[in-house]
C-alpha cells in the first residue's frame, strides 16, 4: 500500500519555510523573499532503507503570518505532521512560540509537532547555544535552507515517525 | 449575447467535477483542464489528496482558499469547493480560477512583509550597537576609574619623596616620575571625559569665577613650557574683560590648556600667542573671543575635520605623545556652550584656533561676597590632635594618606577596610572626621554615610565625613550630598587639597 502524509509547515512569514521545502524537494536555494500567499502543495518520496518501505511526503507550503490562529482551517483539516519554523535571527518570530505550540496541541493533538530554528547560518554557535537555553519548549531542529544544514536530516526523522 | 459576452468578458472562470468515493474523476465541464476523466484526482495534484477522507461525509461543504495548482503546465491560483451529499449522490468539486484576484493579493503582501522584516532586523541592528557603544563606554570607565588608584599612590609617594634628602642625580629621575605620571593621569582623565562625552554625562557646572585669574594662572604656567621648548610665548588680555563671570571654570581651563599643550606639541621654532578679548557684553552676557596662534606644521585641509575626532592623529603617531583626544574634547566642551571652535591653518605655516564663548555676568554685589571663599583654610589648633578614621580598601590609598597626614603630626589615623566594621567602630570611639572612599569591595560609601547620619548618638552622627572618590559625575554628588556627605575630594588628590579640605571641617 501506497503511504502518504501530510505535513504542514507553519510559522511566521520570512522564516524560511518555503526555503526549507524547496532545498528538501529540488535542493536549490534562493536568497530572493518571495512571499506565499494561501498554499504551495509538494509531494516527495521518502525511502526508509531501515524497514525497507517507501513514505510519500504531501508537503503544504502555507502562508506565514504574525499569528498562527489566522491561519485557515481548512488548510489544517486532516494533517499528520507540523513543523513549526522560527527564524533564529529574527526574536519577533519565536517571542509567541509557546502560545503557539500550545494551540497547535490544543487544535489538533497526537499530531506530531517538531520545531525548528531556521537560518541557523546567521549566529555563530555558541550564540544558538544561548538561544537554545532561552527557547521553551525544545527546539527539536536547527536547520539551514541556505547550507543544507539538517534540512534533510528533519524530514527524514519525521518520515521515520510517520511510519 | 449575454452568454457570449460572459464568456468573453468574464473574469472568474469555474471548473465543475463530479467525483466517486474514492476520488475518480466521473464527470468534469473540461473548463480549465481537459481530458480528466477516468483519472483520480489526487493524481491532477497532490491537494487533492486531502479530500479523499472527506469524500464519503454526509452533507458538507468545504472551502479552500487560494491554492496554487500546477494544471496541464499552467499554473492557477484557486479556490476550490467541495460539496457532499452522502451516499445517495457523489459529491461535487469545483475549482475557480482566481489568478488576477490573488495576484493583487501578494503584491500587498509581499510589500507589507518586507517592510514589516526590515524594520525589525534594523531594530535589532541598533540594539546591538546600541549595546556595544555602551559596553565599550563604560569598560572604559571602569578601566580608567580602576587606574586611577595607582597613580594617586605614584604621585603622592613622588610628592614625599621631594621633601625627603636626595642628592642631585635622585632629584632628576624623580622630576621624571613626577613628570610622567603627571603625563599618564592626564592620559586617563582625557580618556574618562571623553567615554563620559559618548554617554552624554558630560555636563558644565555655572559658577562665578574669577577669569583674570585662571588666565593670569594659565600664562605663568604656559610660558615656562613654552621657553622650555625654545619657543617665544606672547599673551594679550583684552583690559576690558570683567574680572567676575559665571561659567564652568574648570572645563574653561581645560580648553585652554588643550589648545596651548596642542600648539606647543606641534610647533618646533618660532612662537605661540595666546589672545583674549572681549567682543561684547549684551543682556547680561559677555562673549569672550579665545584664540591660540602657533607657528607649527599646520594641518592639510583634507585632514581639518579629523583632528576633532576621537582617537585620531594626523601625524605618524609614533612622533607625538598624548592620547589624541585633546581637540576632540575642546571641540565637544566648546559646543556644550553653543559655540563652535575654528581653526585656519596652512601647512609648515602654522595654525589658529578660536571661539567665542559666552559668559554670565555677575552682579557687583555678589562678586564681592563670592571671591576667595574657598581658598581660605581655617587655622586649626596646632596643638589639638584629631582622631581621622579612614574607610578605604585600596591599600596604596591608605598609604597615600596615612603619609600625608603623619607628616603634619597632628592625627591620629584609624584605618578600616570592611565596610560591615565602620558603624561598630564610630560607636566605639570618638572621631573628629571620617574619609570615605566610595566604592568599597562590597558597599557603596554614601550608603555607610547614611548609616552614619541615623546613628542614635549626636556625636556619631554628626561626624563630618569627607568622600574619597574618582566618581564625580554631577548625578553621584547630588547622591553623596543626600547620603550626608559634607565634602568631596577628587582622586587622585594631592596633599594640599587632602589637608585643605579636611582643615575645613575640624573644629
Ligand atoms: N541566511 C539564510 N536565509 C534564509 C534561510 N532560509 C530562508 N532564508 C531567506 O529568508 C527569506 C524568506 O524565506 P522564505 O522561505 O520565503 O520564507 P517563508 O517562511 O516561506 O515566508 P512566507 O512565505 O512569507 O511565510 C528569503 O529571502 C530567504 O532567502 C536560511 O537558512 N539562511
Ligand atoms: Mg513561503
Amino acid at each position: 500500500m501506497k503511504i502518504s502524509k501530510k505535513v504542514v509547515l507553519i510559522g511566521h512569514f520570512g522564516v524560511g519555510k518555503s526555503s526549507l521545502i524547496r532545498r528538501f524537494v529540488e535542493n536549490t536555494f534562493s536568497d530572493d523573499y518571495k512571499v506565499t500567499i494561501g498554499v504551495h502543495i509538494f509531494k516527495k518520496k521518502v525511502a526508509i532503507t531501515e524497514e525497507d518501505k517507501d513514505i510519500s511526503l504531501v508537503i503544504w507550503d502555507l502562508e506565514g503570518n504574525d499569528d498562527i490562529r489566522d491561519t485557515r482551517t481548512s488548510y489544517l483539516l486532516g494533517t499528520h505532521a507540523y513543523i513549526y519554523v522560527f527564524d533564529v535571527s529574527r526574536p519577533a518570530t519565536y517571542m509567541t512560540i509557546k502560545d503557539d505550540i500550545d494551540y497547535l496541541k490544543q487544535h489538533c493533538n497526537k499530531t506530531l509537532i517538531k520545531i525548528v530554528g531556521n537560518k541557523e547560518d546567521l549566529l555563530t554557535k555558541e550564540q544558538i547555544k544561548q538561544l537554545n537555553k532561552e527557547i521553551e519548549p525544545l527546539v527539536d531542529f536547527y536547520t539551514s535552507a541556505k547550507t543544507g544544514n539538517e534540512v534533510d536530516e528533519l524530514f527524514s526523522k519525521l518520515a521515520m515517525e510517520l511510519i | 449575447m449575454l452568454k457570449t459576452y460572459k464568456k468573453e468578458h468574464g473574469k472568474t472562470i469555474i471548473q465543475y467535477l463530479v467525483v466517486d468515493f474514492n476520488g475518480q474523476i466521473l464527470e468534469s465541464d473540461d473548463v480549465l483542464f481537459s481530458n480528466v476523466k477516468a483519472q483520480n484526482i489526487t493524481d491532477i495534484n497532490p491537494f487533492f489528496e486531502t479530500l479523499i477522507p472527506l469524500l464519503e461525509t454526509d452533507h458538507e461543504d468545504y472551502f479552500f482558499n487560494c491554492i496554487h495548482l500546477n494544471l496541464n503546465n499552467k499554473s492557477i491560483t484557486a479556490d476550490i469547493t467541495l460539496k457532499t451529499f452522502n451516499k445517495e449522490k457523489y459529491p461535487l468539486l469545483t475549482i475557480t480560477d482566481l489568478s488576477s484576484h490573488y495576484k493583487h493579493y501578494q503584491t500587498t503582501a509581499q510589500v507589507r512583509n518586507e517592510s514589516v522584516i526590515n524594520s525589525q532586523i534594523l531594530e535589532l541592528k541598533n540594539s546591538y550597537l546600541r549595546e556595544k557603544e555602551e559596553f565599550k563606554n563604560t569598560f572604559i570607565a571602569n578601566f580608567s576609574h580602576e587606574l586611577r588608584d595607582p597613580i594617586t599612590g605614584i604621585i603622592t609617594f613622588s610628592d614625599i619623596l621631594t621633601n625627603t634628602p636626595l642628592n642631585d642625580e635622585q632629584q632628576n629621575y624623580l622630576q621624571i616620575l613626577k613628570s610622567s605620571s603627571n603625563f599618564l593621569k592626564k592620559m586617563i582623565d582625557d580618556i574618562l571625559d571623553i567615554s563620559k562625552i559618548e554617554v552624554g554625562k558630560l555636563k558644565l557646572v555655572l559658577k562665578p569665577f574669577n577669569i583674570r585669574e585662571l588666565l593670569n594662572d594659565i600664562n605663568a604656567n604656559y610660558s615656562i613650557r613654552a621657553k622650555e621648548k625654545g619657543l617665544e610665548y606672547v599673551s594679550t588680555i583684552d583690559e576690558k574683560i570683567p574680572t567676575q563671570i559665571g561659567g564652568d571654570a574648570i572645563r574653561l581651563r581645560q580648553v585652554l590648556t588643550n589648545l596651548l599643550d596642542n600648539a606647543i606639541k606641534f610647533t618646533e621654532k618660532g612662537s605661540i600667542n595666546f589672545n583674549v578679548s572681549l567682543n561684547q557684553i549684551r543682556a547680561q552676557k559677555a562673549s569672550i573671543h579665545f584664540e591660540v596662534i602657533d607657528t607649527g606644521m599646520g594641518i592639510a585641509p583634507e585632514n581639518i575635520d579629523s583632528i576633532f575626532k576621537n582617537f585620531t592623529q594626523i601625524n605618524n603617531p609614533l612622533s607625538f605623545k598624548g592620547s589624541g583626544l585633546g581637540l576632540a574634547i575642546v571641540k565637544y566642551l566648546v559646543e556644550l556652550t553653543h559655540s563652535k571652535i575654528s581653526v585656519e591653518t596652512e601647512l609648515g605655516k602654522g595654525s589658529t584656533f578660536s571661539t567665542n564663548i559666552n559668559f554670565r555676568l555677575e552682579p557687583e554685589s555678589k562678586q564681592k561676597a563670592k571671591p576667595l571663599k574657598k581658598t581660605i583654610t581655617k587655622p586649626i589648633k596646632q596643638d589639638k590632635k584629631y582622631n581621622i578614621l579612614l574607610v578605604e580598601d585600596s591599600e596604596i590609598t591608605q598609604l597615600s594618606v596615612l603619609k600625608i597626614l603623619a607628616r603634619k603630626g597632628q592625627f591620629f589615623l584609624d584605618i578600616v577596610s570592611d565596610a560591615s566594621e565602620v558603624i561598630p567602630r564610630i560607636e566605639n570611639s570618638e572621631f573628629d572626621l571620617v574619609l570615605m572612599d566610595i566604592k568599597l569591595k562590597d558597599q557603596w560609601g554614601d550608603e555607610i554615610a547614611k548609616k552614619i547620619r541615623q546613628l542614635p548618638e549626636r556625636e556619631h552622627k554628626r561626624v563630618p565625613i569627607i568622600a574619597l572618590t574618582a566618581k564625580i559625575f554631577s548625578a553621584d554628588l547630588k547622591k553623596y550630598k543626600k547620603a550626608g556627605i559634607n565634602d568631596v575630594v577628587k582622586k587622585p588628590f594631592d596633599e594640599i587639597t587632602l589637608i585643605n579640605t579636611i582643615n575645613k571641617y575640624l573644629k
